[in-house]
């Protein structure tokens, strides 16, 4: 352009054939700007339309609920499951995607659907629901069915763009009531025109000059495309322009077919929060609340009205406008012959239908899609994931990441007050498996952004002291019963240095057995007991439990000062908590291809890391935490017949506060602190445990009861003394050890100062915590 | 008191010149299981309930046996491993699942799976028969 201008101004105009060459120069190089321009144009809409279009992001599943009998489960949790999976609840017939509720009875018609390459045929279900829990379960015909799984829950899809997301639809996913009505409606002439409606700009051109400005479109379907692709919305007549060009060139390249698929998948209908709602499969859920096909005429036709303005027609906070528009959008759709008048007259009276917008249930999983991809980018890439049209079905349980994301959420605002800013995370595995099934990496659940889960490299603290008691247990040289100083001890160091750890609590305690030292996190015998044993036996455990403590090993590592994150924690603890066998962490079960082959399959595979006898009884200890040590607090919240196994962790100066604990098949690792590392002024007792046993207390927790394994002699021992007593002793633990380390019999439950005199200590101890 | 301690430290420090740091099961059942009774308030006893497996899993398992009898071990595994998110302190479906795997020719998760198998059979003799012919 500036060559051009610089021409005109050397115009010499005597010279008349230098004048001539000028305008011929000129009008070339015109010419070639805007061979250039449209070429420009062309490009980028070519390259949008099939970077977008036919893109197949991954589609990404939570692990499907399993029905049978015998199985926990109330009927609201039932009842929102299926509502959270899109089925209508009626009081009369069911089809497919309905349910109904008869007291205590749910019946609803399972969808057919297809789990990791295994078709799944639609299933009319009677769930008969009791006291909590699945009483029966039988078909439409009253058989006994005794397994049967809900369709998967479709928790994202992975898109190159984060604050944008959508549900890809293939061309037998759109009702061609909806397609006809978008013709109807928007761009009558869609199947005639080449991407350019001339006769409707006319009309929209001679409406503008009626109301002074630009006020009317008339733009077509592809125009709209077009549009939506490069969000520009100034009107101007530039952007107009460039609009129909493009409009033009993907008429060219496309079947129409294509452009409305196209269409459907992209066009911008509302607002999530921070998160555009694009496309109508997506909007058909954030609207109803259920698949795009099951959709009725009224509420096509409101999705058809919002098309205009997704803001302004939108039907939660402008009902009457919406109902309006879709009165008008109904009216056309007669009008164009798609539906008869009875049945315009029937949608128009019908209410407007959208579900209120419940964050359990649009829910957005940042953080555990964030482990899906970490654990997918090991076998795949970017662009695999992005467009290849995957499935990827994974562990989560819908159900227990908003447990758990409720109670980070909840608790830290009840903690906050009066500290520096909380943040926190959550992980929740079945440790048998070693399936996630909820990940919360802070407290704004919805969004994108650091994940404390996987990233938080924070001082473990009194956490890791269980790695120092199974090393201990392991070395044959100490069981649950050994006594162990609680005494001030000081270290020299290599370099000349020296080390005098404390008590949380200042004080010292004499002589303590393990379990005691153990359930109330004494430092100074967790000390006394790792020098004995060695640090090299310590970090030989870390290591086989998949951490290594790098470089020189120092004293403090029995204390926990190493940093890990909380996923590490969950590693660690899983391994205790399933038995010693060390089962890498999975978040994905298995990989579909677009035609439905199985690439990968990431089966269970296990590996024994450690003694089953001395796993055991660590285990053991870690019950007597909640029973009498620093898991009182957590305890308490817990319903009295629930035996679970944790571990408090604090680091220096109060700045982190962690909680890691089990009950049989689910594992809870929770860790509250400061982003900027601030001191919190909450123990892992006082803080993390908060969070901890209220995820506990919302799954579906079983006892921690597994039977002992052989070699084990399982046995109540006195908590203070380590001799061996009956179980009705007021001070009596169950632990376990091998034959030979069985302690002698006590004569009675313990001598009766000891009794009286450590009660009233651990009854100070609780209160003073 | 004292000589109570005296005996516990004497017996504690006596276990540990005889046991080994690493140990297997022996084929003894442990003899001294936790007795059903009633305790303290504030220490529930563990309730070790060896739990038949529920129908779910027995169809899972029925489904598993049928895969890997045509061959299809990566769908007789994928049902195990179902049935074990239902029922996963099941010896029964860690042994069986162990069998998939050295059917399907991986020697080492099936010896690991046997292993786990043994920490959960208790006083089952055949579970324990089968995991010996795979370790």
């Amino acid at each position: 352009m500036r060559r051009l201008s610089d021409t005109v101004e050397r115009i010499d105009p005597p010279r008349y054939p230098a004048l001539k060459r000028y305008i011929l120069y000129g009008t070339a190089a015109v010419l070639l700007a805007f061979a250039g321009y449209a070429g420009w144009l062309m490009w980028r809409i070519t390259t949008e339309f099939d970077d977008r279009a036919w893109d197949l992001p991954a589609q990404v599943y939570a692990s499907p609920l399993e029905l049978y009998e015998g199985r926990r489960l109330g009927i609201e949790d039932l009842q929102l499951e299926l509502q959270r999976l899109g089925y209508g609840p009626v009081a009369g017939r069911l089809g497919p995607g309905f349910f109904r509720r008869d007291g205590g009875t749910i019946s609803l018609w399972r969808r057919a659907f297809v789990y990791d390459g295994r078709p799944v045929p639609e299933q009319l279900l009677r769930v008969e629901l009791a006291g909590g829990r699945v009483e029966s379960l039988e078909d439409g015909d009253g058989g006994p069915v005794a397994i049967a799984e809900l369709e998967p829950l479709l928790i994202g899809s992975i898109f190159p763009t984060h604050g944008e997301d959508r549900i890809i639809l293939a061309p037998d996913e759109v009702p061609e009531l909806l397609t006809e009505a978008l013709k109807a409606v928007e761009d009558r002439r869609f199947e005639e025109h080449m991407g350019v409606d001339v006769r409707a700009i006319a009309r929209a051109a001679l409406a503008n000059l009626r109301a002074g400005g630009i006020s009317q479109g008339g733009s077509t379907l592809t125009m709209q495309l077009v549009r939506s692709y490069f969000l520009t919305n100034a009107q101007t007549f530039n952007r107009k322009f460039r609009e129909a060009l493009m409009a033009l060139v993907l008429e060219l390249r496309h079947s129409k077919d294509e452009i409305m698929l196209a269409y459907v998948n992209e066009i911008y209908l509302g607002q999530n929060g921070g998160r555009a709602v694009h496309g109508f499969g997506l909007a058909s859920r954030f609207y109803f609340g259920k698949p795009l096909v099951e959709l009725d005429v009224h509420e096509i036709a409101l999705l058809v009205a919002i098309v205009r303005g997704p803001s302004y027609y939108d039907p939660r906070r402008n009902p009457e406008r919406a109902l309006a528009r879709r009165a008008l959008v109904l009216e056309q759709m007669r009008a164009a012959g798609l539906i008869d008048e009875q049945t315009a007259t029937a949608a128009a009276e019908r209410d407007i239908g959208v579900v209120t917008p419940d964050s359990r249930r649009t829910a957005y999983y940042p953080a555990f899609m964030d482990l899906v991809r970490r654990q997918l980018r090991r076998d795949y890439d970017d662009e695999d994931l992005e467009q290849r049209g995957l499935t990827i079905y994974t562990t989560m349980q819908p159900a227990v990441q908003a447990a758990a994301e409720e109670a980070l959420v909840e608790e830290l605002e009840r903690l906050q007050p009066g500290r520096p800013e909380l943040d926190g995370a959550v992980v929740v595995t079945n440790p048998h498996t070693a399936e996630v099934l909820a990940l919360v990496g802070g407290r704004r659940t919805g969004f994108d952004g650091f994940n404390r889960a996987l990233d938080a490299r924070r001082q473990a603290g009194s956490l890791i002291k269980p790695v120092v008691y199974l090393a201990a247990l392991e070395s044959g040289r100490h069981s649950l019963a050994t006594h162990i100083d609680d005494e001030p001890i000081t270290v020299e160091l290599d370099d000349g240095r020296t080390w005098s750890p404390k008590n949380i609590d200042g004080e010292t305690h004499g002589q303590v057995t393990a379990v005691r030292a153990l359930a109330e996190s004494l430092n100074l015998a967790t000390v006394h007991l790792g020098l004995d044993v060695g640090l090299e036996r310590v970090a030989d455990v870390f290591e086989r439990f998949g951490i290594e403590p790098r470089g020189r090993l120092y004293p403090s590592l029995l204390l926990g000062a190493v940093e890990l994150t909380p996923i590490d924690v969950t590693q660690v603890y899983n391994t205790l908590a399933n038995g010693g066998f060390r089962v890498p962490l999975r978040a994905v079960r298995a990989v579909v291809d677009g035609q439905g082959r199985t690439l990968q399959r990431y089966a269970l595979a296990i590996r024994q890391v450690a003694d089953p006898v001395s796993i055991y009884a660590l285990n053991q200890a870690l019950v007597q935490v909640m029973e009498r040590g620093t898991g009182v607090q957590a305890r308490r919240l817990l319903p009295a017949a629930l035996r679970t196994a944790g571990k408090t962790g604090t680091s220096d100066d109060l700045r982190d506060s962690w909680f890691a604990g089990f009950a049989d098949g689910h594992l809870v690792v929770t860790w509250v602190g400061n982003d900027g590392n601030a001191a919190v002024n909450l123990t892992g007792g006082t803080g993390a445990s908060q969070v901890w046993a209220r995820v506990m207390r919302s799954v579906d927790a079983r006892s921690y009861a597994p039977p002992p394994p052989a070699g084990a002699e399982a046995l109540w021992i006195d908590y203070r003394t380590g001799l061996a007593t009956d179980s009705d002793c007021p001070e009596a633990v169950f632990v376990a050890m091998t034959a030979p380390e069985v302690p002698p019999k006590a004569v009675a439950c313990g001598s009766t100062t000891t009794r009286i005199g450590s009660r009233i200590r651990q009854w100070f101890r609780n209160r003073l915590q | 008191m004292k000589t109570w301690l005296g005996a516990a430290l004497l017996c504690a420090a006596a276990a540990g010149c005889t046991t080994s740091p690493y140990r297997f099961p022996s084929p003894q059942p442990s003899s001294r299981a936790p007795s059903p009774q009633p305790s303290s308030p504030s220490s529930p006893r563990p309730e070790v309930q060896e739990r038949e497996p529920s129908p779910a899993s027995v169809a899972l398992l029925e489904r598993s046996r049928a895969d890997r009898d045509a061959g299809d071990y990566a769908a007789a595994a994928a049902s195990l491993e179902r049935a074990l998110r239902i029922d996963p302190n099941n010896a029964l479906l860690w042994i069986e699942l162990a069998e998939v795997k050295a059917a399907d020719g991986d020697r080492d998760q099936a010896r690991q799976m046997a292993r786990k198998a043994l920490t959960l059979a208790g006083s089952d003799g055949s579970i324990e028969a089968r995991a010996r012919r795979l370790l």
